[in-house]
């Protein structure tokens, strides 16, 4: 090859022309995406994350949590991903829009969590999914009365942190969890919480289960409960399953991140946050694991991933009404291709 | 090229750099002995290189063409799927065949989707952990004790079939599932497997539901026993009763929100 | 040339001639000798720490709870570092080192501004070590190659404009009129990798896109890493190391000429096959996996060319440690690209996506093609560098199969593993953890493969010092592999 000016326009050119293909025009057609709404203007999903959330997927992205786990469901023409109930339907871009970094994942190795959130139990789903709640870690043992028999071996102290139905932001925002706690036992004063909990509560919506109808659910192939645990996929059961994934699951393959609690000395009765640890976990006399911010702030965000409102986008596989109570999402209710 | 070594180089090889050797201290022997820097020769392309480069074109240009969703930005599914803007349009048809499904069939997606794990698809369970459905006293009695069963849970030993179970505990299905459902998979349980029993209707449920509201714990065998071997109240109307017209017939409309 | 017939001797060249060329060579070698040595012998050390780190990751895959309560040692921070050392620290300084000389070489000038590449490399060494650091403290930013925190980002971005300057301005004290095919090549590399890092960085930190084309950006810019900027120079690299070696011209102009222009075309536009059945415009995967058809026409162009090159020669890999390690990087070039087009057909991808395969697929492009190329330079260049024939033929060769065998068995394991894990997740009667269950013996042997890997690098990495400071046995013949019988053989090395 003869002359510099033909090969330095042709290898900018390729590659103005890749850059321009694959970047600018994608950017061009889905890079600015808004939130859907309904007619009257409500309804609005996605909703912005809260700041706790923001932290949280930054906490993510930095312990490498992406290498490992995927957020998109795949359509049903793919993958056996809405057959395992990880969606009732598969991600679009609208779904992201205010993720970031958005984590997609390319590996496996354990489970998706695009919808994570959506498989609390349903005391804790935020009031409008991923809409910047932070359900308080407080609000863990949820469903305490309804299977307090299936609990027995719980210990007693931190199953009385039952949510309190009607949760204003502003009382959650008050140092005080245990106030409507069913068992008196535990009454953490201000001095057991840290101060830098307080924030973790502040964008806490109260759920209201006797106003709202019970949210539209399939019946999820998981257990809601582990016997002697916090129920499945509520914050406290994240906290345990992050401080010792073992002690969940024998067969986890995930490491534990202890790192991100401590251990503290139990002051003036036990917090109500502390971790609820069965077996060789279980701390010294004495002492209590708690959660550090950063295990709130990933636990809100987990709890914040939930793509189970409908989007116009894409096709619901339940069925188009999956947001009427009695629609049915399950696996083989989608209409034929 | 070993041969231009040139006759400054010590007779043995061995025991010394080059660099070390005065004679060639500008030129390394590693640069004496190399061949000429690398130049192109002239061949032709060869036909089956081109055959290769048309094969690569065509099956990339068809891949592209099959599967590109026309390059809309909207369009995810590259298998030519209805477009979604379409999708809004023809949403009640694509729904038809989740409205016209039976109770019966309806309910047959709800057991293997929440029940099946334990109480298995042929409804015969596990011996000694989970007792059977098919041909049980308490599913194909009447319908108020398997309902409560599934609303609340059982908890504790129980004899079904004459078997004794005890290790199980059944969790309430009240938070989880809706009336609907509940009916529905009451309806299957209560024909499938050779049981022969009346179907129960949604309304039969949201009644007993608010009967029971105040019921904190799973029930126990005794507490089962307890109640009436009768169907619910209501039950003339029992069975077909779909789903309301409005429940799956409005794919487009916006969901309401909830929760 | 005559295409048959092996020629025994080199066409007679003047001596006087040959003399001068041999003299203006020797120049242009001792000129690069501080620069080069520098990228070198970082990239090295880098290599080592990167390979403990591999296997450090790879038992903890298979091992959960090793040293698990550690917060920078957790398994998903070590893994981000060992990627970012070994692309960062290793293959890019390597195949920086490489392509300065390559560049001086055929430029046929002495190497011009040594500070800049001097500062470059020092620049680039700081910023891989402060990246390293950030990401083991928890700044990680989670994009795949892109880890870097952007404090370590922009010290990078400084080294490699230092770098590519420089070789834009070598690029104007050139003699001669023809612009040799591994110029084009590295010209390119050169001129790509700051676009597409600028282009990653801005799109992805700066001005961030939104949502779900954070993540094609991001792999964009991890696809055209691997083609544009470590493919480019492993194709130029063997562009020139092959004929070079066994002394016989290129076999095709024309088919070089399309080799890279297809190359540039194509492999650019590969990449968002990553996220098939992702939440993404169907046609952006779509135009990724036709992409990563077409570039079947570069690999059969670029094969074809080395192959008709060899053709005859392929004797002297028996005895040239170059040549050998050369080759196999060229043929692992052919290999990586056939894996790329199979597992990112729809109809494979909807098993292999989500699995180690794609693992595979990483490795087979870095370690297979790449570093087996960049391994056989370093063998060719170290000695005229320094003025010191390679220490030991065993070495070179236990080096070799060690290497070979090592990424021959990790891609075997991952591909099978990944579609076994595949299989299992794309069936929903078997438990989700059952895929992953599935995939741990594979790990295993993964981690079995890694041992050989690692083996093979610290006896490189022990070779490379003996070298650089002038230890173990010396020699003024070149070592080979294998003793030369003392006729036929015409290898120069």
């Amino acid at each position: 090859m003869k002359g510099l000016a033909p090969l330095f326009l042709g290898i900018f050119g390729t590659f103005a022309f890749s850059w321009v293909g694959l970047t600018v025009i994608p950017n061009w057609q889905i890079g600015h995406l808004n939130p859907q709404s309904d007619e009257e203007g409500t309804d609005i999903y996605p909703m912005p994350q809260s700041g706790m959330v923001t932290r949280g997927a930054r906490i993510y992205a930095a312990n490498g949590c992406n290498y490992c786990h995927s957020q998109q469901v795949r359509a049903e023409y793919s993958g056996a991903d809405i057959e395992r109930k990880w969606g009732d339907r598969r991600s679009a871009p609208r779904d992201y829009i205010f993720e970031r970094p958005a984590l997609l994942g390319k590996m496996r190795m354990g489970q998706d969590l695009a919808n994570i959130g959506a498989r609390a139990p349903k005391e804790e789903e935020s009031p409008s999914p991923t809409g910047g709640a932070s359900p308080a870690p407080q609000a863990a043992a949820a469903s305490s009365g309804a299977v307090a028999s299936a609990k027995a071996g719980s210990p007693p102290p931190s199953t009385a942190a039952s949510p309190s139905p009607a949760t204003s932001p502003a009382a959650a925002a008050a140092p005080s969890p245990g106030a409507i706690a069913s068992k008196p036992p535990t009454s953490p004063g201000p001095p057991s919480s840290p101060p830098s909990k307080s924030p973790a509560t502040t964008a806490a919506g109260g759920t209201s289960p006797a106003a709202a109808p019970s949210p539209p659910s399939a019946g999820p192939p998981w257990p809601e409960q582990t016997a002697g645990l916090p129920p499945m996929y509520s914050a406290a059961w994240h906290h345990v399953h992050l401080y010792s994934p073992r002690s969940i699951n024998l067969d986890s393959n995930m490491p534990s991140y202890r790192f991100l609690y401590r251990a503290r000395r139990i002051s003036a009765g036990r917090s109500s946050d502390a971790l609820r640890l069965t077996g060789s976990d279980v701390p010294p006399e004495g002492w209590e694991i708690v959660p550090t911010f950063d295990a709130r702030c990933l636990v809100a965000y987990m709890m914040a991933l939930n793509q189970s409102h409908p989007l116009k986008d894409v096709r619901s596989a339940g069925a188009p009404a999956a947001a009427l109570p009695a629609a049915s999402p399950s696996p083989g209710g989608q209409p034929a291709k | 090229m070993n041969e231009n070594t040139p006759p400054s180089e010590p007779p043995s090889g061995q025991g010394m750099d080059y660099s070390e050797i005065a004679d060639v201290h500008e030129v390394h022997a590693a640069v004496q002995r190399e061949k000429r820097e690398p130049r192109v020769g002239r061949e032709p392309l060869s036909i089956w290189l081109i055959a290769v480069y048309g094969l690569a074109v065509f099956f990339g240009g068809a891949y592209l063409g099959r599967f590109s969703g026309n390059f809309s930005g909207e369009a995810l599914d590259p298998y030519g799927g209805e477009m979604p803007t379409m999708k809004k349009v023809t949403g009640p048809q694509g729904a038809q065949p989740e409205a016209e499904l039976s109770p019966r069939d309806r309910g047959k997606k709800v057991f293997a989707a929440n029940c099946q794990t334990c109480h298995q698809a042929n409804g015969l369970g596990v011996a000694g952990q989970y007792p059977p459905l098919a041909g049980s006293e308490f599913t194909t009695g009447g319908s108020r004790r398997p309902a409560m069963i599934v609303l609340k849970g059982l908890t504790g030993p129980v004899k079904v079939k004459g078997q004794q179970f005890g290790s199980a505990v059944m969790q309430p299905w009240d938070k989880t599932l809706t009336d609907q459902k509940i009916a529905d998979v009451l309806t299957y349980e209560r024909s499938e497997w050779g049981n022969n029993a009346s179907p129960v209707a949604a309304e039969q449920i949201a009644a007993l539901r608010k009967e029971l509201a105040d019921h904190p714990n799973s029930f126990t065998e005794p507490e089962i026993l307890a109640a009436p071997d009768e169907d619910l109240a209501g039950g003339a109307s029992a069975g077909g009763a779909p789903p309301k017209p409005g429940e799956a017939a409005k794919p487009g409309e916006p969901p309401k929100p909830h929760g | 040339m005559n295409a048959t017939g092996i020629p025994l001797k080199e066409p007679a060249i003047s001596a006087a001639a040959g003399d001068t060329e041999q003299f203006e060579r020797a120049l242009i070698d001792a000129s690069t000798r501080v620069p080069v040595l520098i990228f070198y012998t970082s990239a090295v050390a880098w290599l080592i720490l990167g390979t403990l780190l591999a296997g450090f990751v790879s038992f903890k895959l298979h091992t959960p709870d090793l040293l698990s309560d550690i917060s920078f040692l957790t398994w998903g921070r070590v893994r981000p570092v060992h990627m970012n050392v070994m692309v960062y620290g290793w293959a890019s300084m390597a195949g920086m080192g490489t392509a300065i000389w390559l560049m001086a070489r055929l430029c046929r000038t002495v190497l011009r501004y040594p500070l800049l590449l001097v500062a470059g490399a020092g620049f680039w060494n700081l910023g891989v070590f402060l990246g390293v650091c950030g990401i083991l403290l928890g700044d990680s930013t989670g994009y795949q190659w892109l880890e870097f925190p952007s404090y370590a980002a922009v010290i990078l971005f400084v080294a490699y404009t230092l770098v590519a300057s420089w070789a834009v301005l070598m690029f104007r004290f050139r003699r001669g009129e023809q612009i040799y095919i591994t110029q084009w090549y590295l010209l390119g590399a050169f001129l790509w990798f700051p676009w597409v890092y600028a282009a990653g960085q801005l799109m992805l930190f700066v001005v961030p896109v939104q949502g779900v084309l954070q993540a094609a950006v991001g792999w964009w810019y991890a696809n055209n890493l691997l083609f544009l900027w470590f493919g480019a120079i492993g194709l130029g690299t063997a562009y020139y190391m092959i004929p070079k070696v066994i002394g016989r011209p290129v076999y095709s102009y024309h088919l070089a000429t399309i080799g890279f222009w297809s190359y540039a075309l194509f492999s650019s536009w590969t990449g968002m096959q990553r996220l098939v059945d992702g939440p993404f415009p169907a046609w952006m995967v779509t135009a990724s996996i036709a992409a990563t058809i077409l570039t079947l026409i570069p690999v059969a162009t670029v094969g074809l060319n080395h192959h008709m090159t060899m053709q005859g020669y392929f004797p002297l890999m028996r005895y040239s440690p170059t040549l050998r390690f050369t080759v196999f990087g060229a043929m692992s070039y052919t290999v990586f690209s056939l894996v790329g087009v199979l597992i990112s057909l729809r109809s494979v991808a909807r098993y292999v996506n989500f699995t180690q395969a794609s693992i595979a697929y990483s490795h087979l492009g870095l370690y297979a093609f790449f570093t087996m190329v960049i391994f056989g330079s370093m063998y060719y260049i170290v000695p005229r560098l320094i003025g010191r024939e390679w220490r030991y033929g065993s070495l070179i060769k236990l080096h070799f199969w060690a290497s070979a065998y090592g990424i021959g068995l990790m891609t075997l394991m991952l591909l099978a593993g990944g579609l076994t894990q595949g299989t299992g997740m794309e069936n929903p009667s078997l438990a989700f953890s059952e895929s992953v269950e599935s995939v741990l013996p594979y790990l295993r042997g993964r981690s079995l493969s890694g041992i050989l890997l690692t083996v093979s690098h610290f006896i490189f990495a022990y070779h490379f010092g003996l070298m650089l400071f002038g230890l173990g046995r010396k020699s003024t013949v070149p070592t080979f592999l294998n003793p030369v019988e003392a006729e036929g053989a015409e290898v120069a090395h």
